[in-house]
């Protein structure tokens, strides 16, 4: 059956199989990447991709001796070589559970000791010969792909897509939190073991796109790269997915065009790439994204705060109807007359602040009127109730509020004024304002 | 590429000791350094340095092609390794901090980008400036004896086997002397910042220690198997002894072991130098596993049929 | 003299704050104990003080100086359940680990510090122990080797993170009667616990802690039902929420951390 598929695919070209081995890739590692990454089992990967290269080319040696021996027609059976690729991988994670068992060794010692012994194992064998192909498990090697790696790419990428749409869930939950798992019947030890097998299998295919060492760069950093962009499972997966796809695409086409740059390195920068991009500009993750939310959230506490000093003053002055003067403003806030300005110019713009008087007064407007007694209001009630919850000192409830001022909603005053008993005077005797569009009447 | 210790049928003892000794002095700073990465559960934090020196490796011997001055023993090799080693840290911490990925994840993406990087440069600039990419996943203690040689107490010696020697004596060195700080930050950091010894600091200078002896890993076993170098001797060692002066002490004679059946072994069956010192030292850790005093299995089942006394079952994390 | 002052201190974990705004002023000489309930903050706020946690606002003193140079007058007892007990020491090796703060990071061990080591274990009843692996200990045991590393330290404030969790009732009194004894010596011991009652009896002063302190006094005063209540009913919501917003926000705390 191997050998119809393989003249069947033969027919296509070079590039084209290339292409169909990217994606073939990028759904297995994109998909258990997706797992690998939330579970935190990235070294296991590593693990696997090294274990797994002895037995890739023990099955080089396999299928080349069944050749001779007549039982099988190419040297490079796929199906050989992926079997003993399997053996080693599942026998690597064996030993690594045996000595979890057995010795005080802790998980990453374990997992590097049999990583580099059995990739030790898989060098020395070249002692013995270096079957033709085998270097492109070392390196990767996705643009000298052939009809019968692209047989294996396919069914093992086949058998994986299958498992993971049937078992999505409950390996799912596993990876979560396995007492959980046993508790809702799940075979946990076997979710485990079909886990493990189905890694390998994304290994083998991954190792021969980008060489052993390279695939954790598409296990972890598309799935990492989706992490960062979606709080949602499916949605991960399909993003991990599109991710390793595309860095192998792209990976693949650019280093066709010149000689000398190896598939392998290149489809990993590009992933890197990838990952940088979503890092900086992710929509509300992004580094970019947090940075304007974060100036906007600066230029909105500081609007606040020039409202809040500029009530202070109209207040002291008992609210008189022609409004406070520049100079008291100025003062209160402690600036200079030019950056006194800068801030009064910002209030206007924004449409807080009628001036009176040749823009001598200052007068609010309905806006900021609403604006100014809310966030006063919410100064004093928080002093208020910090000052009745907690033994704090008499400073910092006061500095406390300068910054919860701004993050109160309507729901969490409703909350603090019941609890308060609907007060009017904070701890200092200073009323507490009601909010409103309308200044409070004249007092002096 | 031959990865064989060439087509020679006949080898001068010679040969071999240089061999050995160069594995030797290697391994020995990579036990002493790395069995601290074991005991702080940093091994794959090794693992990771151990592939992101590559490129500040090439790079640095790209510049020196340029003076003319290219030679894998050369110093600059080490100051572009430690510059690398610490980028991947500085990145691991950039990636990870403040962001919702975790850090094993880090390290991965990490270290796969600059290994990568590492590879690429390697496989664009080689032909122009006679390094062999091969060398970088097989080591090429085989090479040594292509190298200039130097005098010593009456025996010549080549180049590079000096450097090694430097570099896995000076490790040995600092880690004797920071033995207590290194000690204290790895078994309880609280402690050791109430004695003002910096944990932060220390981790990092852990980072350049290891980028450090790395450096002649590479040369030694190839970049893949640094990590046996910087984990096997500290992993058996930990096997057979229950406190850590002596468990270093074991961790220099797995060193020196594995260094010697390596080459043997490398002689014997004709396989790479680097793999068999590794599969030496894999032989060792599982005599250590069946049979070491602390924790091997062997001495467990007799211990319990001979009903000895409590001791806590090691269950897996 | 105070012991041990804080102002404002907050800490924010991944942006949840565990503590916020804490004002203290401990005496010395005193058997103090923090209580509240699970996740109020009690170990952050030793750790915090110890500079092991980074504080996001605030100041902390201790005898007066600023914490980084009162460093060696301080004794730290961990929680049990994060230290590895695998790790290649012996109880001996632990307790003389108490003596490298006064030793230096180079000097060799010598006698003088053996004999403290020794005398340490004898006080706490594990020198007949000494050669033995730590995993190979009951928690009781370990409890108590900890408890000697922090004799040997010498220091005249101890900080002790849950000593009495999981040890059986004769380390339990033990322990009680080896505070009690440094207090009469003048040392002044703080201790994080987690069982109200028997916080009743053994402490002179308490710090009811949720988040914020709730109360701070002698035990007497403190122990009301109306300030318990206080501290156990269910963390304060809108304190919590808010607190937690400023924090997810990053507008944190912007009070200069040392005192000006």
């Amino acid at each position: 059956m191997n050998v119809i598929l393989a003249e069947g695919l033969s027919g296509l070209s070079g590039t084209v199989m290339a292409l169909i081995a990217s994606l073939a890739l990028g759904v297995t590692s994109g998909l258990l990447g997706t797992y690998v990454v939330l579970r935190r089992e990235s070294l296991f990967g590593d693990m696997l991709s090294h274990a797994v290269f002895p037995g890739v080319v023990g099955g080089f040696f396999v299928s080349g001796w069944m050749a001779r021996m007549g039982w099988v027609e190419s040297e490079k059976n796929p199906l050989v070589i992926l079997s003993c690729a399997l053996v080693a991988g599942v026998l690597g994670a064996l030993v690594v559970t045996v000595l979890g068992y057995t010795t005080r060794l802790k998980q990453d010692a374990r997992l590097g000791v049999v990583l580099s012994v059995f990739f030790a194992a898989g060098i020395a064998m070249f002692g013995f010969g270096q079957p033709a192909g085998v270097n492109g498990f070392l390196y990767g090697q996705t643009g000298a792909i052939d009809a019968t790696d692209l047989v294996l790419v396919l069914g093992a990428a086949a058998i994986v897509v299958v498992s993971i749409l049937i078992f999505h869930r409950p390996l799912l939950v596993v990876s979560f939190d396995d007492g959980f798992a046993h508790n809702l019947g799940y075979r946990v030890m076997g979710l485990t073991l079909m886990f493990s097998v189905l890694l390998t299998m994304a290994v083998v295919v991954a190792m021969q796109a980008v060489g052993v060492v390279l695939v954790s760069a598409m296990l972890i950093t598309p799935a990492a790269t989706a992490h960062l962009m979606t709080d949602r499972f499916p949605r991960m997966m399909m993003l991990s997915v599109l991710f390793t796809v595309g860095a192998g695409v792209i990976g693949t086409l650019i280093s066709g065009t010149k000689e000398g740059l190896a598939t392998g390195p290149v489809i990993a920068l590009c992933a890197t790439a990838i990952f940088v991009t979503a890092y900086l500009f992710a929509p509300r993750y992004g580094l970019v994204a947090r940075f304007w939310h974060d100036r906007s959230q600066r230029k909105r506490i500081q609007r606040e705060n020039i409202l809040k000093d500029l009530y202070r003053v109209l207040e002291r002055e008992g609210f008189p109807a022609e409004g406070a003067s520049v100079s008291a403003f100025a003062a209160e806030r402690r600036l200079d007359p030019g950056s006194a300005e800068r801030e009064l110019k910002m209030l206007e713009g924004a449409g807080d602040l009628i001036r009176g008087n040749g823009g001598e007064k200052l007068v609010l407007s309905e806006e900021g009127w609403g604006h100014a007694s809310r966030v006063v209001r919410n100064h004093r009630l928080w002093e208020l109730y910090l000052t009745n919850e907690a033994e704090y000192q008499a400073d910092h409830v006061h500095d406390d509020a300068e910054i919860v001022e701004h993050l109160l909603g309507e729901e969490a005053i409703k909350r603090l004024e019941e609890e308060l008993g609907f007060p009017e005077t904070d701890p200092h005797g200073s009323p507490i304002p009601q909010p409103s569009s309308t200044p409070p009447q004249p007092t002096s | 590429m031959d990865y064989l210790a060439a087509d020679f049928v006949y080898v001068p003892t010679k040969l071999l000791v240089w061999f050995g000794l160069a594995c030797f002095f290697t391994a020995l700073g990579c036990s002493q350094v790395g069995t601290f990465l074991v005991m702080r559960r940093m091994s794959l934090v090794g693992d990771a340095i151990s592939h992101s020196v590559l490129p500040g490796i090439v790079i640095a011997f790209l510049i020196l092609s340029k003076f003319g001055k290219a030679s894998l023993d050369s110093p600059w090799l080490l100051i572009g390794a430690g510059l690398s080693g610490l980028l991947a840290t500085v990145l691991i911490e950039l990636i990870h901090y403040r962001s919702r990925i975790k850090q094993d994840a880090a390290i991965g993406i990490s270290f796969t980008s600059l290994f990568a990087l590492g590879v690429l440069l390697l496989g664009i600039y080689a032909k122009k400036v006679d390094l062999d990419p091969d060398c970088v996943i097989f080591g090429q203690v085989e090479y040594l004896q292509g190298y200039p040689r130097v005098e010593w107490l009456g025996m010549e010696f080549p180049r590079p086997l000096v450097s090694f020697a430097v570099v896995g004596v000076t490790a040995t060195v600092i880690v004797a002397v920071l033995y207590r700080i290194l000690l204290v930050t790895s078994f309880d950091p609280s402690l050791a910042t109430s004695y003002r010894y910096f944990p932060a600091l220390v981790q990092l200078v852990l980072m350049g220690l290891t980028s450090f002896v790395v450096v002649s890993a590479f040369q030694a076993v190839g970049a893949i198997l640094v990590i046996a170098l910087l984990i096997l001797p500290g992993a058996t060692a930990y096997l057979c002894a229950n406190r850590l002066p002596m468990i270093l002490l074991l961790a220099g004679v797995h060193a020196l072991l594995s260094s010697v059946f390596g080459v043997l072994l490398a002689l014997k069956l004709e396989i790479n130098t680097g793999a068999a010192v590794v599969l030496a030292g894999g032989g060792l850790f599982t005599l250590a596993w069946l049979f070491g005093p602390v924790d091997g299995v062997v001495l467990r089942a007799w211990r319990r049929r001979a009903g000895e006394g409590m001791e806590p079952d090691a269950v897996p994390e | 003299m105070i012991a041990l002052e804080t102002h404002d201190l907050t800490v924010t974990y991944r942006k949840r704050p565990v503590l916020y705004g804490i004002d203290v002023a401990i005496p010395e000489g005193n058997l103090i104990g923090i209580v509240g309930p699970n996740g109020a903050g009690k170990s952050t706020l030793i750790k915090a003080v110890m500079g092991v946690v980074r504080s996001t606002g605030g100041w902390v003193k201790v005898f007066g100086k600023p914490v980084k140079q009162s460093l060696p007058r301080i004794g730290y007892v961990p929680q049990r359940e994060s230290i590895d007990w695998e790790f290649p020491v012996t109880v001996m090796d632990v307790a003389l680990m108490g003596t490298y703060g006064k030793l230096g990071p180079f000097r060799w061990v010598g006698e003088a510090q053996r004999r403290k080591a020794r005398e340490a274990l004898e006080r706490v009843g594990m020198l007949p122990y000494a050669k033995r692996q730590i995993g190979n200990l009951s928690g009781g045991q370990q409890q108590r080797v900890f408890l000697a590393r922090a004799l040997a330290q010498d220091s005249d404030l101890y900080l002790m993170d849950e000593p009495f969790a999981g040890v059986d009732a004769a380390t339990e009194s033990a322990i009680v009667e080896l505070l009690k004894d440094l207090r009469s010596k003048g040392k002044t011991v703080i201790v994080v616990h987690h069982d109200l009652q028997s916080a009743r009896e053994y402490f002179d002063m308490l710090l009811l802690l949720n988040m914020r302190v709730v109360a701070f006094g002698p035990t007497a005063e403190v122990f009301t039902t109306e300030l318990l209540q206080k501290t156990y009913g269910g963390r304060l919501t809108i304190l919590s929420e808010m607190a937690e917003k400023a924090a997810r926000e990053g507008i944190g705390k912007i009070h200069p951390k040392n005192e000006p």
